[in-house]
C-alpha cells in the first residue's frame, strides 16, 4: 500500500516537473515573438521616419490636341533620407515627368506627393514656390544659369530671396562654389564659362540653401564623360560627406553605379 | 516686403547693367524721344507765348497804359502825369499818344490804320519801334509832315496781308491821310515791322501833327500814357503803385490788350494737349512691345526663376523697375538735352517764324508733369505684359512654349 502511494507520488512528481518545463518553453516563446514584434515595429518605425519623399498612385496625363499622353500611370515611390536614387528609362517613360512631380515643378492629374511629412497636394502655387525656396534645389540638364547674373549671384540669388543679408549670401555663395571647385570664379558670368563650370554653379546654387533634397534632371547630358564624372563624383561627395537626398534622371548606364538605388520606369510605370 | 523689392531691384538692375546693351540703348533713345516731343511742344508753345507777350509789352503797349478817366475822351495835363510816373523808381519811360483812326491813300488805293501821335524822344523809352524800322529813319521830334507805316500799311517787306496794304509805298513816297474829314500829306520817312501783324497795322506821326488834324494843338492831351517798368516788376505792382501816386485814370497792363492772343494761346494749348495725348499713346505702346520683346526672349530665365522659388509678384516687378529705369534714364536725358542743348541754342539761334524769331521756353512744371506720365505709362506698359507671361504654367515657361 505504502508502495503504491510512492509510485504515485513520484508520477504527480514528475508530471509536475514536466509541467514547469513546458511553462518556461511556453514563456521563453512568447518572449521571443514579443521580441520580434518590437524588432519590425521598430524598423516599420525607422522606414516611415526616413522617408524624405513619398509619391503615393501618381498619375500625369498630358493633352497633346486631341490625343491624350499617360506619362505616367499610378506611380509610387518611397525615398529614405540621404539616399542617392537615379530615375533611369528608355525615351518617353517618364523619367523626367516623374521628377517634376516629385520636385514640385508640375502638379499630377492625381495622387499625391509627400515631402518631408508635408502633403503638397494641399499646397496653393505660391506655397509650392516657397516650399521649393526653402527645401528643394535643382540641376537643370541645360544648367538654366542666369546669363546676366555672375557664377556668385545666380548661387545667392534664391538665398535673397529667402531675406538673407548680401553679406550672408556672399559668403554662403564662396563658401559652396569653393566646395565645387570654383572658387577663383565667382565673378565670371556664364557665357565666360565652360559647360561643366556652369553646371558647377548650377550645383552651387542648388545646394547654397541646404535643400532637403536635389533633384537633377540629366545633369550630364551635355557634358563629355569626363566632366560627367566630375559632376556625379560631386554628387557623390555631398550624398556621402552631407547626406544630401539626391535624385537624379539619366539614361547612362554608368550613371547609376553612384546611385544607391535605381528606380526603373517604362511607359509610365515603375519596373520590378 | 523689403527682400522681395530688393530682389526685384536686384534683378533689374542686372538686367539692365548686364544684359543687351543694344535693346536698352534703343529703348532709352526711343524714351528720350517721346520725352523730348512731350515737352517740345510746351516749350514752344511757352515760347509762343513769349514773344507774343514781349511783341505786345515792347511795341504796342508798354507794361501799363493809363487811360482816360470813365466817359472822357482825353487825359489832360498829359506832361505832368508823365512826369508824376517818371518818378517811380520801376518806371523806364512814358510816352503819352494820341490815337485814332485815319484813312489812308496812296495812288489808287485806300485803307484804314490806326494812327498814333507820339513823341518820338518818349517812345523810344517805351516801345523799341526805332530798332523795328526796315527801312528809312525813325521820327524826331522836330518832324513835321513825316510819318512812318508799318508794313501791312505800306506792303512789300514781307507783309502778311499785301492785298489790304497800300501795295508797295516806299520810303520818300507821299501818302494822303485823312481823320475826321482833315486831309493832309505826308512823307513816309520810315516803315517799320515788328513781325506783329496788329502792331505792323499802324502808322505813327509827331503827336504836334496829329494834335493838328485833331484840332487840339496846345492842349497837351493824350489818349493814352504807355508805362514801360523794369523787366522784374510785376504789372499789378506798378499798378498798386500808380494808385497810390493818386493817379484816377483807368490804369490797365497790357494783359488786358492780349485778349486775342489768349485766344490764339488756349487753342495752341487745346493742340497741345491733343499731341501729349498721342504722344503717350505711342509711348505706351512702344514700352509695351520692348517689355513684352524682352520679355518673351526671358520665357525660360521666367521660368528657371520661378523654378527656384523666386516669387512671381518680384519677377513682374523686376520688369516694371527695368521699365521705369528706362523711363528714368529717358527723362533725364530728354530733359538734359532740352535744358541745356536745344532751348539755349533756339535762344542764340533763334527760329525764323512769321511772329519773329522765336526761341524755346522749358517750363520745369510742365517737364515734370510730362515724366511724370511718361512714368505712368512705363508703369502700365510693363505690367501687363510682365505678369501674363509670369502667371503661365511653370513647365511652359521652362520649356520656352
Amino acid at each position: 500500500m505504502g508502495q503504491i502511494k510512492g509510485e504515485i507520488m513520484e508520477i504527480i512528481q514528475k508530471q509536475a516537473e514536466e509541467a514547469v518545463k513546458s511553462m518556461d518553453i511556453i514563456r521563453k516563446q512568447t518572449e521571443n515573438a514579443v521580441k520580434s514584434t518590437d524588432e519590425i515595429r521598430k524598423q516599420t518605425d525607422d522606414t516611415i521616419v526616413d522617408t524624405i519623399i513619398e509619391g503615393i498612385d501618381i498619375v500625369r496625363i498630358f493633352k497633346m490636341g486631341e490625343v491624350e499622353v499617360r506619362a505616367l500611370r499610378s506611380v509610387n515611390v518611397r525615398i529614405r533620407r540621404g539616399e542617392f536614387i537615379v530615375i533611369m528609362g528608355p525615351s518617353g517613360s517618364g523619367k523626367t515627368t516623374l521628377l517634376n512631380q516629385l520636385g514640385l515643378l508640375d502638379t499630377p492629374n492625381s495622387g499625391k506627393v509627400i515631402i518631408d511629412g508635408t502633403d503638397t497636394s494641399r499646397l496653393s502655387d505660391s506655397e509650392k514656390g516657397k516650399f521649393r525656396l526653402h527645401n528643394l534645389g535643382y540641376v537643370f540638364q541645360d544648367y538654366a544659369l542666369l546669363p546676366e547674373l555672375n557664377a556668385m549671384e545666380n548661387v545667392y540669388i534664391s538665398l535673397l530671396m529667402q531675406g538673407k543679408s548680401k553679406t550672408e549670401c556672399e559668403s554662403a555663395a564662396a563658401e559652396i562654389l569653393s566646395a565645387v571647385g570654383l572658387g577663383d570664379r565667382l565673378h565670371q558670368l556664364p557665357s565666360k564659362m565652360s559647360g561643366g563650370q556652369q553646371q558647377r554653379v548650377s550645383i552651387a546654387r542648388a545646394l547654397a540653401h541646404s535643400p532637403e533634397v536635389l533633384f537633377a534632371d540629366e545633369p550630364c547630358a551635355n557634358l563629355d564623360s569626363q566632366t560627367s564624372k566630375e559632376v556625379l563624383d560631386l554628387f557623390e561627395k555631398f550624398n556621402q560627406e552631407k547626406g544630401q537626398t539626391i535624385v537624379m534622371v539619366t539614361h547612362e548606364e554608368w550613371h547609376a553605379e553612384y546611385a544607391d538605388r535605381v528606380i526603373r520606369l517604362k511607359d509610365g510605370v515603375v519596373q520590378g | 516686403m523689403l527682400e522681395k523689392a530688393r530682389v526685384s531691384f536686384f534683378l533689374a538692375s542686372r538686367s539692365i547693367t548686364r544684359g543687351n546693351k543694344g535693346i536698352t540703348i534703343f529703348t532709352v533713345f526711343v524714351l528720350t524721344l517721346i520725352f523730348i516731343q512731350l515737352v517740345l511742344f510746351s516749350s514752344m508753345l511757352a515760347g509762343v507765348t513769349l514773344k507774343f507777350n514781349e511783341l505786345m509789352v515792347n511795341f504796342q503797349t508798354g507794361n501799363v497804359v493809363v487811360e482816360p478817366k470813365e466817359e472822357e475822351r482825353y487825359i489832360e495835363d498829359a506832361s505832368a502825369l508823365q512826369k508824376k510816373i517818371e518818378s517811380l523808381p520801376q518806371v523806364v519811360g512814358t510816352s503819352a499818344r494820341l490815337k485814332t483812326t485815319g484813312n489812308f491813300r496812296y495812288k489808287e488805293k485806300e485803307i484804314g490804320a490806326t494812327v498814333y501821335g507820339i513823341d518820338p524822344a518818349d517812345e523810344i523809352f517805351v516801345t523799341g519801334l526805332e530798332d523795328a524800322i526796315i527801312s528809312g529813319e525813325f521820327l524826331s521830334r522836330p518832324d513835321k509832315g513825316e510819318i512812318i507805316l508799318g508794313r501791312e500799311v505800306s506792303g512789300g517787306f514781307g507783309a502778311l496781308m499785301e492785298s489790304r496794304s497800300l501795295g508797295g509805298v516806299e520810303v520818300g513816297d507821299t501818302v494822303e491821310l485823312t481823320i475826321g474829314g482833315v486831309t493832309r500829306e505826308f512823307r513816309v520817312k520810315g516803315i517799320y515791322t515788328t513781325r506783329y501783324f496788329m502792331a505792323d497795322a499802324s502808322a505813327y506821326l509827331t503827336r504836334s501833327d496829329l494834335e493838328e488834324m485833331l484840332g487840339i494843338q496846345g492842349r497837351d492831351l493824350a489818349q493814352e500814357i504807355a508805362v514801360k517798368t523794369t523787366d522784374d516788376t510785376p504789372e499789378d505792382d506798378t499798378r498798386t503803385a500808380l494808385l497810390s501816386l493818386g493817379i484816377s485814370e483807368n490804369i490797365r497792363t497790357w494783359h488786358e490788350f492780349a485778349g486775342i492772343l489768349r485766344l490764339i494761346e488756349s487753342t495752341l494749348g487745346l493742340v497741345r494737349n491733343i499731341m501729349n495725348a498721342i504722344g503717350l499713346l505711342i509711348a505706351f505702346v512702344i514700352i509695351f512691345v520692348v517689355i513684352y520683346v524682352n520679355i518673351v526672349n526671358k520665357k525660360r530665365q521666367i521660368g528657371v526663376q520661378k523654378a527656384i522659388g523666386i516669387e512671381q509678384n518680384v519677377i513682374v516687378a523686376s520688369f516694371v523697375l527695368q521699365a521705369m529705369l528706362y523711363a528714368g534714364a529717358g527723362v533725364i536725358l530728354g530733359y538734359l538735352f532740352m535744358r541745356f542743348g536745344l532751348v539755349p541754342y533756339t535762344v542764340s539761334h533763334p527760329v525764323e517764324v512769321p511772329l519773329g524769331d522765336m526761341s524755346l521756353k522749358l517750363d520745369n512744371a510742365e517737364a515734370l508733369n510730362r515724366a511724370v506720365l511718361l512714368f505712368l505709362s512705363s508703369v502700365v506698359g510693363s505690367v501687363i505684359p510682365a505678369y501674363k507671361l509670369a502667371q503661365k504654367d511653370l513647365l511652359d515657361l521652362i520649356w520656352g512654349k
